[in-house]
């Protein structure tokens, strides 16, 4: 056996260990997510006065009334379906009439806006009164959601441990690349060593400066950048850089929305202000948009291109979400409808319709949340079908991409020429791949954003595509895991829709490249290549960090509050 | 907070739609994927198109028909003529003649699997050889015979379903692939087209078969019926001939004549919609395989025709085509009672997903009941004895059943030739057809393509 074949035997040896590999981190990155949480007891219990009936208040805002849905019921008939909220701040317990017919008092006094309540204090609601107690007034045992492993189970990963499966993995994509068929240089060491550094303070930061214990969600997000910031190096070594540091200011964007967003009152002050401020983004965007493959959804500042819709899709999950004494509100509900109607419609005259889509799709996902109405939905539904009709109408080349749907070999040189080689790469790469930085589908237009899903199962393999896929998915299944534990609704509801966004971002684009649905050009999250892009997926992460109850109560030297 | 929690099951639902589309990726791609590999701008596939690592490709007697040789070109059949004989079986190094097995086994040559996808390192690659039913020395007669024709011709075991002899004209060499450029393409026209498989021809007298089988289907007294032919029928003022006058004859004497007058009577008598029914049930519009490769479809269409048209269709004029496979293996399915073996070209294929039933694989078809298809055997036979042997026909030395055809492409053209039928013999069960462009009539140009063919397999 001479050298040669020595050396082939050990890359494909590597091939077929990275998969394994990269499933292996992203199940850790979720197993960790699994673990660590508080055990399942009320936080406060509240005691009917006459009964003595004790009533677990499990999460940090409660809905009180008559009808069934609601956290916290009271069969009495003077009670409105929906009465009023008790919910929890850091400063502590306060209750809010939502509306009801008879008032909410407290200590005899009527409750007008948000009024603070102590241990012991007495809340009348009809004729019912209900007395705050602590939690441990509580015995009986409360079933966890099956997502979260028992408090019992063994400790999860530490997350420099993880941290450092994760920076192998990357050196291994990076030695692959260094040994590409075409070209043999060490260039894509370097690109691996700043990428390693960035990603590398920001662990530290997250866990000295911020005191973070967790560090899934981030560890998660610097897997996947890495995974798209490798594989640029031997496409365009340029854009390789370009993504770096447009994920080090998603970062910092990171970083500052979580802290921001900490106090979930303070966001609804600033909720007009980010209405407005979006907007207008859109409106300049329409104004000095440059057309770009059809899409007008492009401007220029100082020499740098920018994707406003990106950072709009943030302001939208902003505008979406509220806390729950506020969520039943009209006004702030109208507000959001008409702000949704003002984005999908900017960004269907840009003429970007992949775009305008997810929108669409996450404003139901928020309608439905708030709302829980079947009736809205339907009608959001009718109208975007409508919509539909109107733009195949209007813009004919909507409707070519249509044409070609379904009929990529018919037209592999034409209309579906995209599409034909994204599926041709994804067959030839395989299980494992043919190696960073051997493939032929980066030769393709696009094929670093749009197509990306075939340069990924081109080069690593069909194994690591999917995997990538499935994560994305169960970032959605995660946020729904910790919507009852997050500490207000706004949490809960942006975490949902934040992660059904990229889930529906992901759709399009898979399905899109591979001629399941029609080509719209959406980029995969993370992972394609696209400054904005990728700072407004951080951007959406800090939603779902947010939503985890442990981000702001668990510190790294004391441990747990509650 | 529940109420949210309830709520959020929409997600869940949008989650699981994606996680539902992933999984018909995923299917697609397991069941699609050498589709997906196979095309001509794959960067992967480059290097002489792919076919460096290729096995060996051999016919049924171990004959190498294209072999890598050490320096890792493509080399093929020793024997020039055997070369451009098979030239449309085995195919070049382009994938210019997409049904070749070249192209359409590229896969199985090369040994992709999806597994391990396209980019194994050289050195751990290696190719599978296939080995074709076909016997090259029959090909390679039948060739010679077709001359500077275009043409085609098959044969093939109706009882086991393997193709023994399958040549297209016109070929080139495939070690030397001619550059097709505007001075040269006529001479090269369809040259990439494998003409038993891709082409459909004029059929002429030889739907007479289906006609027949039609009429004694569904007109109850055809054999007591007699026919009288004075050289010419006229209707509705278009008037349809025949070489000689033929006098009165019944149905079978109408048959081995290839009486057009009375065939035109009968299928007008038939009428058009058990003629149509009787042609598509015998594969006319239908779509046949051949191993995973779709044959080009048969055509028989008299929903526009008038009497006069109809008529003519009935002798095999009018808008009829006829592809050459599909008619070897309509004599195989008289031959059989009914049902026609599907035929195939590689021995011991059944990929995986074929055996699990998700690929289409070529099936046996059923396209007469057993009476119909004796009493057209018979038709068949008698023609055969009585008219072919006569001027001289030999099909070494075997019993058989045949229908010439000579069928009109125009003015100023000689007509196109056909020979199809089968032999009766338990050692030699073989259905052919040939046809020769141009050739002139049916028993002089298109037999002896058979015979020459048929020498060679037999002995």
């Amino acid at each position: 056996m001479n050298f040669q074949v020595f050396l082939d035997i050990a890359t494909v040896a590597l091939r077929i260990l990275m998969p394994i590999y990269a499933v292996f981190i992203i199940y850790q990155c979720f197993a960790s997510m699994r673990r660590q949480r508080r055990p399942e007891k009320p936080l406060v219990t509240l005691e009917i006065k006459n009964t003595g009936q004790k009533l677990p208040v499990l999460f940090w805002e409660n809905s009180i009334g008559r009808s069934r849905g609601s956290d916290i019921v009271i069969a009495d008939s003077t009670v409105s379906r929906d009465h009023c909220v008790l919910l929890r701040r850091a400063e502590g317990w306060f209750v809010s009439d939502i509306g009801s017919k008879s008032g909410t008092f407290i200590n005899g006094e009527e409750a007008i806006g948000r009024e603070r309540v102590l241990i012991d204090d007495e809340i009348t609601v009809g004729t019912t009164t209900l007395v705050l107690k602590r939690g441990e007034e509580y015995q009986e045992r409360i079933r966890p959601s099956w997502f979260f492993s028992k408090a019992s189970d063994k400790g999860s990963l530490q997350p420099y441990k993880l941290m450092l499966l994760i920076t192998f993995f990357h050196l291994f994509m990076a030695v692959e690349a260094c040994f590409s068929n075409e070209v043999q240089d060490f260039v894509p060491l370097y690109v691996f060593g700043a990428f390693t550094v960035i990603s590398w303070v920001f662990f530290l930061i997250s866990a000295y400066a911020f005191n973070r214990v967790n560090f899934e969600l981030e560890a998660l997000g610097l897997f996947l950048s890495g995974i798209g910031v490798m594989l640029l190096v031997r496409q365009e070594l340029r854009s390789a850089f370009v993504q770096m540091i447009a994920m080090t200011f998603g970062l910092i964007l990171y970083s500052f929305l979580v802290k921001f967003i900490e106090n979930p009152d303070r966001v609804n002050s600033w909720r007009l202000a980010i209405m407005i401020g979006a907007v207008g983004l859109l409106a300049i965007n329409l104004v000095f948009g440059r057309v770009q493959n059809g899409a007008a959804n492009w401007i220029n500042i100082g020499g740098i291109s920018v994707q406003p819709s990106e950072f709009v899709k943030i302001a939208f999950i902003f505008v979406g979400a509220s806390a729950l004494d506020r969520l039943q509100t009209k006004r702030n509900f109208i507000e959001f409808i008409i702000f949704s109607a003002i984005c999908v419609g900017a960004l269907a005259l840009m003429g970007d319709f992949g775009t305008a889509l997810i929108f669409f799709g996450t404003f139901i996902l928020i309608a439905f949340m708030r709302s829980g109405d079947f009736k809205t939905l339907i009608l959001a539904l009718a109208a975007a079908v409508f919509g539909g009709i109107i733009v195949l109408k209007f813009k004919p080349y909507v409707a070519d991409r249509f044409a070609a749907w379904g009929h990529v070999w018919e037209n592999a040189q034409g209309a579906a020429y995209q599409q034909a080689r994204t599926l041709t790469y994804t067959a030839s790469g395989g299980l494992f791949g043919v190696g960073t930085g051997n493939g032929y589908m980066k030769y393709i237009f696009a094929s670093e954003s749009d197509l990306v899903f075939g340069l990924v199962a081109e080069e690593l393999g069909v194994i690591i595509a999917f995997a990538i896929a499935i994560a994305i998915v169960a970032l959605a299944f995660y946020s729904r895991a910790v919507t009852t534990r997050s500490r207000s609704s706004f949490y809960s509801i942006s975490a949902c829709c934040a992660a059904g966004l990229m889930v529906i971002q992901t759709a399009l684009n898979i399905f899109g490249s591979t001629d399941i649905l029609p080509l719209t050009g959406v980029t995969l999250p993370f992972i394609s290549a696209g400054g904005s892009s990728i700072i407004s997926c951080w951007g959406l992460l800090a939603f779902i960090k947010a939503a985890d109850e442990r981000t702001y109560s668990q510190k790294r030297i004391l441990r747990g509050e509650d | 907070m529940k109420r949210i929690m309830q709520r959020s099951f929409l997600i869940l639902i949008v989650s699981l739609v994606f996680f539902g589309g992933i999984c018909f990726l995923a299917f697609r791609l397991l069941t699609q994927n050498s589709m997906w590999v196979q095309q001509p701008y794959n960067g992967h596939m480059s290097s002489s198109n792919g076919l460096a690592q290729a096995g060996d490709i051999v016919d049924r007697d171990g004959a190498v028909l294209a072999h890598t040789d050490a320096s890792k070109n493509r080399v093929y059949h020793e024997d020039l003529t055997t070369r451009e004989a098979l030239l449309h079986v085995v195919g070049d190094n382009s994938l210019n003649i997409s049904t070749a097995v070249q192209s359409s086994y590229r896969n199985e040559l090369t040994n992709y699997s999806f597994i391990w996808g396209l980019g194994m390192p050289n050195s751990l690659k290696s190719g599978k050889s296939l080995a074709l039913t076909v016997d090259a020395g029959a090909c390679r007669a039948a060739y010679e015979a077709l001359g500077s024709h275009k043409g085609a011709c098959v044969i093939y075991n109706y009882k086991t379903g393997e193709v023994l002899c399958s040549t297209s004209t016109l070929s080139y060499d495939p070690e030397n692939p001619p550059e097709i450029n505007e001075d040269n393409e006529e001479q090269y026209d369809g040259v990439y087209l494998d003409n038993t498989i891709s082409s459909t021809f004029t059929p002429g007298s030889i739907f007479k078969i289906v006609t027949a089988a039609a009429a004694i289907k569904y007109i109850p007294d055809i054999y007591e019926q007699s026919f009288y032919c004075e050289g010419e029928y006229e209707i509705e003022g278009s008037k349809i001939t025949c070489e000689e006058y033929h006098g009165y004859q019944n149905f079978d004497e109408a048959f081995s004549h290839s009486c057009n007058c009375a065939f035109a009577q009968i299928a007008l008598q038939v009428g058009r919609e058990n003629l149509t029914k009787t042609a598509e049930e015998l594969g006319f519009n239908k779509e046949l395989f051949m191993d995973d490769i779709a044959l080009v479809k048969s055509h028989y269409d008299v929903s526009q025709a008038g009497d006069n048209e109809l008529a003519w269709s009935g002798i095999g004029q009018y808008t009829d085509l006829s592809n050459p496979m599909h008619m070897a293996m309509l004599c195989g399915s008289i031959a059989t009672g009914g049902t026609a073996k599907a035929p195939y070209l590689i021995q011991d294929h059944d990929s995986f997903l074929a055996q699990l039933g998700i690929e289409k694989k070529a099936a046996d078809v059923q396209m007469l009941d057993a009476n119909t298809s004796e009493q057209v055997k018979v038709l068949m036979r008698n023609a055969a004895n009585y008219y072919y042997n006569a001027r001289g026909l030999d099909l070494a030395g075997l019993n058989f059943c045949a229908k010439t055809g000579t069928a009109e492409i125009g003015e100023d053209k000689e007509p196109n030739a056909w020979f199809v039928g089968f032999t009766e013999d338990d050692a030699h069960p073989y259905a052919f057809a040939a046809v020769v462009a141009e050739g002139g009539y049916g028993i002089s140009a298109a037999a002896s393509v058979v015979s020459a063919a048929m020498y060679e397999l037999v002995y």
